[in-house]
Parts: structure tokens; C-alpha cells; sequence
């Protein structure tokens, strides 16, 4: 479904390039983990996808058509959900998910039914009418995410979803993701935790320094992965550290 | 839902649900306007309510001297308070504000009078205004010529009876504010003053929203969902422009209704009340652009409410805000000229005190629409750079 071919692209011409050659076919319906380091260019490569970044022409498709043109990108139906609470904590969850659905034309009439389904993904339906900045981090996680799903996407971007949540919160929103990917959504999923992505995804990359170091199956990542010292097995920690190398990063 | 529409919403929900921002937009300038216009109400009036306290020591006695003692009582707006104390004691009076001003009709006035020398001594207490002092100046001095030509040629006959006229007989006033005989007063200065003060003000709740916009990626979840930089530059424009010209509708009442029923004065909207409009428009927009440059100057909520605080009072205090412009040495004015805050304050005194039409405010208007428009090119040329920096 989502073709990316020999991407690059650095922030200024004269800067060094923050992505480099990238190549990946991600099929439709897969739960994707896109994993590297901070400085990676992890966030770069979902800002080209989520549209805030323009692509260059012939360098992404999604459905085969150019992302590069502002009609295919429309038509592509594809929802970013950033880090951060990106939303309005003085309103309520309700006024939040209004909001959101408006500035993407959902009609009025779908309103209601498109707030209800949200929320209900989300398990948010008892607490439409609370201030979002009187929610816990749990649930703070999960309107991030219920905004996300208001235009019903076909690609959802999550980077980073489970920071800072509680372990049912965590495993709620792991459940419910899972869930978009049998009814038909393609995932794209970023995030630190190697468990997660080890329990979530069907495909994986590892990146750094803007380039795609290993991709596959978690079975084909896990066949050369060095063994883990401690636990004395091939994790995919042990090949995101090996490949990545161990020194830290800021 | 349109686009707009929920912009809009969302933003007039997030001003409601922000009570420092309605202290700051709303009941800030409304409590300045009623402060400032009844402490200044006596500078702008020279008007029956104002009285001029002294006290008079006749340290001579004689027909000419009680002349003007007498003359000098019955001049407005000066009121003279009877006393029984001494010099020394009515200097300590008039150093703890008792009244503005001591009179000492010296001994041999009528000598000193006649031979053009300092018959009369005044004595300021040290809280009287410049004004105020120049007023009591003037009046004692007239007086003290009148009494001397009236000495003069009191033998000439036919000739003394036009000198006992009164000089407000020989004189006759009139304002070129409007056939009704109405002043301008401190209402008039007060309320559009501290109204711009309080549009440009908007800069604190606006930069506030976008900076919490940018630091919690709403604006790029936002930017995800197709949303432009016109249309989230107008999603704020429009709601902010609405607030503005809800202020302008409330300080105006407040002006109109509120003053007077506390006993200050009328606010008068002049014979043209459309030209406030057309000002109040150009005025809201380069608030709003102004605003919307601040947010993308600065990076942090600390740094905007910095920003926008110190320039908003450094156009005030330029642009006649605070003090009005025709206090000010020539060459201040000419510095406040160019405050934005002083072309809406001209805008508006066209209006209020000149009763002119909608022509004449529109030198006033284009300066302010001219400032917005290189406002919010700046802000556009800053959006597209962050965004580009950023991603």
C-alpha cells in the first residue's frame, strides 16, 4: 500500500541530509514499527508522511498514487498522532473531538455517530463531558489517539503512544490498535519500547542516521540478532543495540 | 461544520474558559477608563466642579487693596477659603494640601501697584498642578492690571464705567466641537484610550493559545489534518477581531451609561458616530496582526507576555495613552507619532473631539491597516520559516 523510493531529504540545501536513500514497501493492513535512536530520522520520516514535510515527486506513493500532489494526499485518508497531548486541555473531551472532526469536514449530521465511535475505540465514552486537563495520563493517551481515529484513517501514524501511561492504560491502547489493524488499517508505530513493538508489529524497521538499517519480519530480524547477554537470547533490543551502537545519544 | 466555523468556536471556547485573559481584555481597561477619567476629570473641565482653594492675607488696607480681595474671591475658579491664621500657620496649611495657593497682599500695595512693582505675593503648595498654577497666575495678574488701569484713568470721564466691566463680557467663547455647545472632556480622552490600550492587549491571550498550539503539536496535528497557514492564521484573526469589537462595544457603554450615572460626564460620539467603526476595524486588525507576530517571535508563553507587555506599554505610554499627546514636548509627540496606538487614539479623537467625518480618519485608518498588513506578512514569512525549520 505505502511505496517509499530513494528518499532523501535534509532541511536546507546546504544542511546535512536528515534521510537518506530510504526504501520501504509497507503492505496494507500491517502494523509497521519503525524503531531507531533520537536524531534517527524517525520523525522526519513521519512528517514526510503525515504531509507537514512536501515530498519530492516519485518518492512516495500510497495506493500507487504520488503523494507529492496535494489530491492524492487528501484522498489517502491517513491521521498523525504526535507524542505530545495534542490537544485543547482547557475544553472538554467532547468540545475536543468536535473540534477536531470539524477542521477535517466531517458533516454534521455524521457528527455525533463519528464522536460516539471515537470515544467508544477509545474507551472515552463515560468521560465525554470532562475537561480534558482533568484526565489521567491514561486517558490523556487515549483522546490523543480517539482524535486520531475521527476521519476513520486507512494510515495511522502513532509515534510514540504508550510514553508515560500505566500498564492497563498501555495495554488498552496496544488492544485497541491492534484491533484497527484487523479492520483494516495500515499502522505505523514508533516508539522506544521494544517489547511493544515485538508484541504489536508484523513488519519492523530499524533506522539511524536517516537510513533504513534492517527491515522485516520480526522472526527475520530476530534470526540475526546477537544474543542478549543478561537474558541470554536474540531480542530485537539486542540488534536495535547492536546495530545502532551502544553509545548514547542526546 | 465548516473549517472556520470550528476554528472560531474553538478559539472564542478557549478565551472563555481563560479567566486571566477576560481580566486582562475586559476588566482591566474598563477599571482604568473609570480611574482615569474621573481622576483626570478636573485637568479636561474647567468647569464649575473645579475650585481653586487659597487662602488671602491683607498685610495692607485700603480701598484698592479690598477691591482686590474682593474681585480676586469672585474670580472662577478660584475660592477663596476664609481663615483666621497667620502667614506661617497658612503656609503649613498649604503644605498639607488644605488649599493650592496662599495670597499676601504686601504692605504698601497700593504704592507698589501704582508703580508697577510686586504688590502681591502667591504661595503654591507643593501638590498643585502646573495647570492649576498657571490658571491662579493668570487671574491674580488680570486682576492686578485692571485694578491699575482702572487707578489710571479713574479721573478720564466716560471712561470708567466700560473698565468695570467684567472680562467675560468683553470676550465671547466658542468650541468648534459641535453646534450643541457640548466639551470634550475627560471621558473623551479616557475611554478610546484605554480601549486601544485593551485591544492591543489581545497579544497575551492570542500568542498564549498559539505557543501552547506549537509546544503540544496541536498546530502540526493540525497542519496533519490539511489545515494551511491562511486558515489558521484566519481561525485566529476572526474570533480575536470579535473580542475587540466586543471591547469596543463595552468600553463605549461604559462611557456612555456607566460614567455619567457615577456622576462623571457623558461620553459624546460626535456627529459622526460611523468613523468609529471604520477606526475600531483598522485598530482591532492591526491588534490582531500585531498579536500574531508576537506568537511567532517568540518561542515560549514567559517570553510572549514579555514582549507583548513591555511594547504595548511602551506604545501607550508614546502614543498618548497614558499621558495625553498635548502634555508632551514637541519632540515626544513627534516620537509617539509613530505608535499605532496614537494613529487609533487620532482615529478616534476625529470623532470624539474634532466631530469630524469618516474622511478625516482615514490618513489615520490607512496607517493602521498599512501596520497590520506588514504584520501579518511578517507573521506569514515566520510561520513558513518554523514550519520549514521544524517540520
Amino acid at each position: 500500500m505505502i511505496s517509499i523510493r530513494q528518499l532523501e531529504f535534509s532541511y536546507s540545501p546546504a544542511a546535512r541530509p536528515v534521510l537518506k536513500g530510504i526504501d520501504l514497501e509497507i503492505p496494507e493492513n500491517a502494523l509497521f514499527g519503525l524503531l531507531g535512536p533520537n536524531g534517527a530520522g524517525k520523525t522526519t520520516l513521519l512528517s514526510i508522511l503525515a504531509g507537514l514535510i512536501p515530498c519530492p515527486a516519485g518518492c512516495l506513493f500510497v495506493d500507487g498514487r504520488d503523494m507529492s500532489e496535494a489530491d492524492n494526499r487528501s484522498a489517502a485518508r491517513l491521521s498523525l498522532v504526535p507524542q505530545e497531548y495534542a490537544f485543547y486541555l482547557p475544553l472538554t473531551v467532547r468540545e475536543n473531538l468536535t473540534f477536531f472532526a470539524g477542521v477535517q469536514g466531517v458533516p454534521k449530521a455524521e457528527l455525533g455517530a463519528r464522536i460516539h465511535e471515537a470515544a467508544g475505540q477509545t474507551g472515552l465514552e463515560g468521560r465525554l463531558d470532562s475537561r480534558a486537563g482533568k484526565l489521567s495520563g491514561g486517558l490523556k493517551r487515549r483522546l490523543n489517539l480517539a482524535i486520531g481515529l475521527l476521519n476513520r484513517p486507512r494510515l495511522l501514524l502513532l509515534d510514540e503512544p504508550t510514553v508515560g501511561i500505566d500498564p492497563h492504560s498501555r495495554h488498552f491502547i496496544l488492544e485497541t490498535i491492534r484491533q484497527l489493524g484487523r479492520n483494516g488499517t495500515t499502522v505505523i508505530y514508533t516508539s522506544h519500547y521494544m517489547e511493544e513493538v515485538e508484541e504489536l508489529c508484523d513488519q519492523i524497521a530499524i533506522m539511524d542516521h536517516g537510513q533504513i538499517l534492517r527491515k522485516g519480519t520480526l522472526t527475520e530480524l530476530l534470526a540475526e540478532a546477537p544474543q542478549n547477554t543478561r537474558r541470554r537470547e536474540s531480542t530485537l533490543e539486542s540488534l536495535f543495540l547492536d546495530l545502532t551502537t551502544r553509545g548514547l545519544r542526546d | 461544520m465548516g473549517v472556520m466555523k470550528a476554528l472560531i468556536r474553538k478559539e472564542l471556547l478557549l478565551l472563555l474558559r481563560d479567566p486571566h485573559g477576560l481580566l486582562l481584555l475586559f476588566v482591566m481597561p474598563a477599571v482604568f477608563v473609570l480611574i482615569m477619567t474621573f481622576a483626570l476629570q478636573n485637568q479636561y473641565a474647567m468647569s464649575s466642579d473645579v475650585h481653586l482653594d487659597f487662602y488671602l492675607l491683607s498685610e495692607h488696607d485700603s480701598g484698592l487693596s479690598r477691591a482686590f480681595a474682593r474681585d480676586l474671591a469672585n474670580t472662577s475658579p478660584l475660592n477663596r477659603v476664609p481663615t483666621e491664621a497667620g502667614w506661617e500657620e497658612m503656609q503649613a496649611l498649604a503644605q498639607a494640601d488644605e488649599v493650592k495657593f496662599l495670597v499676601r497682599i504686601k504692605p504698601g500695595f497700593d504704592d507698589l501697584l501704582i508703580q508697577r512693582q510686586p504688590a502681591v505675593e502667591i504661595l503654591f503648595a507643593p501638590g498643585t498642578s502646573p495647570v492649576f498654577a498657571s490658571v491662579a497666575e493668570g487671574r491674580v495678574m488680570e486682576l492686578l492690571n485692571r485694578l491699575y488701569l482702572r487707578y489710571r484713568l479713574a479721573s478720564m470721564p466716560g471712561v470708567q464705567s466700560s473698565l468695570e466691566a467684567q472680562g467675560e463680557d468683553l470676550l465671547e467663547t466658542r468650541s468648534l466641537y459641535d453646534d450643541s455647545g457640548a466639551m470634550p472632556s475627560s471621558v473623551q480622552q479616557n475611554v478610546p484610550a484605554w480601549l486601544l490600550f485593551a485591544m492591543f492587549f489581545i497579544a497575551v491571550p492570542l500568542s498564549t493559545t498559539l505557543i501552547n498550539e506549537r509546544q503540544q503539536g496541536t498546530l502540526l496535528r493540525l497542519r496533519s489534518m490539511g489545515i494551511g497557514p491562511v486558515k489558521l492564521l484566519a481561525g485566529k484573526v476572526v474570533p480575536y477581531f470579535v473580542v475587540n469589537l466586543v471591547q469596543v462595544v463595552v468600553l463605549f457603554l461604559i462611557g456612555l451609561y456607566l460614567i455619567p450615572l457615577l456622576g462623571g460626564d457623558k461620553l459624546t460620539l460626535g456627529a459622526h458616530p460611523e468613523g468609529l467603526i471604520l477606526v475600531s476595524v483598522a485598530a482591532s486588525l492591526a491588534a490582531v496582526s500585531y498579536a500574531l507576530l508576537v506568537a511567532q517571535i517568540t518561542s515560549t508563553i514567559e517570553q510572549a507576555t514579555i514582549v507583548s507587555g513591555v511594547f504595548n506599554i511602551i506604545m501607550a505610554a508614546l502614543g498618548g495613552v497614558m499621558v495625553p499627546s498635548f502634555l508632551m514636548p514637541e519632540t515626544m509627540q513627534q516620537i509617539g507619532s509613530f505608535s499605532p496606538m496614537a494613529w487609533g487614539l487620532n482615529g478616534f479623537f476625529d470623532i470624539l473631539l474634532r466631530n469630524g467625518t469618516v474622511t478625516d480618519t482615514l490618513p489615520e485608518v490607512g496607517a493602521l491597516l498599512g501596520f497590520a498588513a506588514l504584520m501579518l506578512c511578517l507573521t506569514v514569512w515566520r510561520y513558513r520559516r518554523r514550519a520549514a525549520e521544524h517540520g
